[in-house]
């Protein structure tokens, strides 16, 4: 429970709600979200600014905009620039601050690591940009090709060029359908123009949250977001509605990449919404798939050299995403040997489920690697920042005892509903080098 | 920065060197720890045999099964690893403070009792070998590798090998080899780190206990014999086909190793340069000012296991652009060389690099990495606290000392991808 002191501490904040350490706060003016997380046994602190925009929000012709415009929103903006020497670099990187930012689907941040008594600089500068912004045509054209050789980047990689046709095939109205990324011809036409009204449309207080970790005093600092984002009013508009569901996928489908590279395979299977009540069984199910060298993965083929590598990423994403297997084949092992040894495991736990030592097994491993979440501000700053992104922080703390609480029923019945070859796409890179 | 070492507590022991440091996160604990044994004190043939005996540590021991290791190392949720270098193995460990025992017993057990069954060994040789065909097409790693070749002579210890003779070499292991090479593992060298949820001075007390069952191990690592190649200007593009990136490496070696004076001047000049962030000298032309890169870094490669090793900057180029960005890195290179030394630009060098290492000290992982790497370089404890008064005190003389070594004109390139005409 909170004490009350929390509960006003600087006017025209309310205390909102406090879960295990983490003290949600709202700016009443405006609408700005505030977490803070005091740590003091370290001397440094963390500030990431969760803007709840991400490549989700994107359409034809500007996919990658939000990428795009998170690389320009370090161009400069009306009090932090290159003219008066006051980019993040200079102020915040310049003295050992750990600088960067990131877009995925369902947002984008912007964060820093420093030592403790830069923070009103970090906070002063993310206040700004967040209205202030410049973004110039000079700017885009400027940073275009640079998000172009990002974006080759991935393309030379085997696993990210699957990946990226697999949700292009199991997505067909939804965002998620393109990579956060965006194609390659947007990334290189998208207009400043329409930039700009991404900007306008989604960069407000209103759809944002800040957040704070490590060593700092909660009332100053408390103070000094409202001195910094106290400026700006909320949105004037509503935010654009994201409003396309994805239509009930009434198949297989399957996709392959011919390039140059390495024999993999990819399978994924549809799965719900990240808060969705059958997350955490599918999460454990997954970690019992491919969490470790006791994997059921592991052992069907990393084990016996028939692949070099399988994993399982089981999506928790705002919106219903995907179950997806990869695996990297060895060189005498055909995808159609993959793709049957994967189905055929995920049909032993459909038909006869999961003993209860696995299951135990994974729960001891959960509780562990949770633990490294608060592992420094980074660690716990990126981990809520996703949580953040599924509509609801609380599960930061709520997740893993959720986790903890899948039964060996659960995992069977989640298998049985949401691994079904209807809900299916297959995706095979086939390597033309050979 | 607040003094550091005060919470370190540190243990010697035999040759070994122990260290443990309690920090502010509830159920973290995390380990480092290296011991002499690499493929340094292996023939050419058999440089392969650490990375497979390090793979195959948990693929059983004299007593137990790889399943019965492996799942009770998942039982508890303990994560451990070990990884193989020049002169060392390295391991390291995560586990809830009650699993600290347990972590290292299994550690000692591996190191001391793995019995890398053949059926192992075959099934590791097939995994290994598909990693290097993949390899084949990792325009980086290639890229990397064509450099080192480049540089170094055929006998330096930084001489890359190339994938079929790493293919040679894996298929021409034996369990012997295995063995033979565990055998060499032990006390020898052994340093240790351990940090998070703990009580030092009894945590060292049990690891000490638990380390002590090591055998004496190798005593002593090879004398490495300097860089005899001349550093001139040579090229070497491996056309990858379907890339729609190039990686490139460019860079030269250096007379000297971490143990010289100039080497801590080396590392700043390196940062100034191109190193991690956005003020370097690289980022600021070649990304910022240009836009002909996603990536650019300068990574002083090579260094360790006492080695003198190379100044190398990576960058990413599309293949459109390639001559004009190859000509242009080149050219910003010398700028840099020429007109960006300054005592200005030292200074703000050292700040970052100052304010970054204490946001690096700021977890377990972090902490226990860095202590570690005093033990390997034979570091004082103390050196912990003094590591800022010493970047503090490098010169605007010493950094003009360094680049006078270095001359973008006896700079090798390397290049993999894609290339268009």
């Amino acid at each position: 429970m909170a004490k009350a002191s929390q509960k006003s501490v600087v006017p025209g904040i309310s205390f909102v709600q406090e879960l295990d350490g983490i003290s949600e706060y709202r700016l009443e003016s405006n609408g700005l979200r505030i977490l803070l997380s005091p740590d003091t046994s370290v001397p440094v602190a963390g500030c990431m600014i969760t803007y709840h925009v991400g490549s989700r929000n994107e359409a034809t012709g500007y996919t990658g905009a939000t990428h795009l415009l998170e690389h320009l929103l370090f161009k400069g903006s009306t009090n932090f620039n290159k003219e008066n020497h006051k980019t993040a670099w200079e102020l915040l990187e310049a003295k050992g601050a750990h600088v960067n930012a990131s877009t995925w689907f369902d947002r984008t941040n912007y964060y820093a690591v420093f030592p403790s008594e830069l923070l009103p600089d970090a906070v002063a500068l993310e206040a700004d940009r967040m209205r202030n912004a410049f973004l110039t045509e000079e700017d885009r054209s400027g940073e275009m090709p640079i998000v172009r050789n990002e974006f080759e980047r991935g393309e030379n990689l085997p696993a990210e060029a699957l990946d990226k046709q697999v949700w292009a095939t199991a997505f067909q109205a939804h965002p998620y359908h393109t990579s956060t990324i965006g194609w390659r011809s947007d990334i290189e036409q998208v207009s400043i123009e329409r930039l700009q009204q991404f900007y306008n449309d989604f960069y407000w207080p209103n759809n944002a949250t800040v957040t704070i970790a490590g060593n700092f005093d909660v009332r100053e600092t408390l103070a000094l977001v409202k001195k910094e984002f106290g400026v700006h009013p909320k949105s004037p508009m509503p935010f654009p509605a994201m409003y396309t569901d994805e239509p009930k996928q009434e198949g297989q489908r399957r996709t392959t990449v011919h390039r140059a590279g390495v024999n993999m395979i990819a399978i994924a299977h549809k799965t719900p919404e990240g808060n969705h009540e059958d997350i955490p069984a599918l999460l454990m199910l997954s970690l019992i798939l491919s969490e470790d060298k006791t994997s059921r993965l592991y052992k069907a083929l990393v084990d016996n050299a028939k692949a070099t590598d399988a994993s399982i990423y089981c999506w928790q994403l705002h919106d219903p995403a995907l179950f997806e297997a990869f695996v990297t084949l060895a060189p005498k092992t055909t995808h159609e040997q993959a793709e049957k040894i994967v189905l055929a495991e995920y049909e032993k736990i459909i038909q006869k489920g999961v003993k209860t030592a696995e299951l135990a097994r994974i729960k001891r491993m959960v509780r562990t690697y949770f633990a490294t979440r608060r592992d420094g501000p980074y660690a716990f700053l990126s981990s809520l920042n996703e949580d953040l992104a599924t509509g609801d922080w609380t599960r930061f703390v709520t997740l893993p005892e959720a986790l903890q609480k899948v039964t060996s029923k659960d995992i069977q019945r989640v298998a049985k509903k949401y691994l079904v070859k209807d809900q299916s796409t297959i995706g095979w890179f086939i390597n033309t080098a050979v | 920065m607040k003094n550091i070492t005060s919470s370190i507590t540190e243990l010697e022991h035999a040759g070994m060197r122990l260290f443990a440091a309690r920090t502010g996160t509830k159920d973290v604990v995390s380990m480092e720890g290296s011991m002499y044994g690499g493929w340094n004190m292996l023939p050419l043939t058999k440089s392969e045999v650490p990375e497979m005996v390090t793979e195959l540590f948990d693929a059983g021991t004299a007593k137990k099964s790889k399943d019965t290791i492996r799942e009770a190392l998942g039982a508890r949720g303990v994560s451990i690893s070990f990884s193989a270098g020049g002169d060392r193995t390295y391991f390291s460990a995560s586990c809830l403070p009650e699993d600290i025992s347990f972590a290292l017993q299994t550690i000692v057990e591996c190191l001391t009792e793995a019995t890398f069954p053949i059926t192992e060994i075959k099934s590791a040789k097939a995994r290994t070998l598909g990693d290097l065909i993949e390899e084949k097409s990792e325009t980086r790693s290639v890229a990397s590798t064509a450099l080192s070749r480049m540089l170094y002579d055929s006998e330096h210890v930084n001489f890359a090998e190339t994938i079929e003779e790493r293919k040679k070499s894996v298929a021409g292991i034996t369990r012997a080899d295995l063995l033979a090479f565990r055998k060499t593992l032990g006390q020898g060298g052994l340093i240790f780190s351990i940090t998070g949820d703990i009580s030092p001075e009894s945590t060292l007390k049990t690891a000490l206990k638990i380390l002590s069952k090591l055998p004496k191990g190798t005593t002593a690592v090879p004398e490495k014999h300097m860089n005899t190649k001349k550093q001139t200007f040579q090229t070497k593009t491996v056309h990858i086909t379907d890339k729609a990136n190039i990686d490139v490496y460019i860079g030269m070696t250096m007379p000297f190793t971490y143990e010289s004076k100039l080497y801590r001047p080396f590392m700043l000049l390196s940062e100034l340069l191109a190193g991690a962030g956005f003020t370097s000298h690289l980022v600021k032309t070649i990304r910022e000012r240009d836009g002909l890169t996603y990536t650019i870094r300068s990574i002083p490669s090579g260094f360790s296991d006492k080695a003198d090793g190379s100044l190398k900057v990576w960058a990413t180029f599309s293949p459109s652009i390639y001559e004009k960005s190859i000509a242009m890195l080149k050219k910003e290179i010398s700028n840099f060389l020429n007109q960006e030394i300054t005592l200005s630009n030292l200074r703000a060098r050292q700040v970052e690099m100052i304010g970054g290492y204490e946001v690096g000290l700021s977890t377990s992982r972090g902490l226990a990495s860095m202590l570690h790497k005093v033990g390997i370089e034979g570091k004082q404890l103390s050196y912990v606290d003094e590591y800022p008064e010493l970047i503090q005190a490098v010169t605007l003389e010493e950094l003009q000392e360094v680049a006078k070594l270095i001359s973008v004109d006896r700079m090798s390139l390397a290049a993999a991808g894609t290339f268009t005409k």
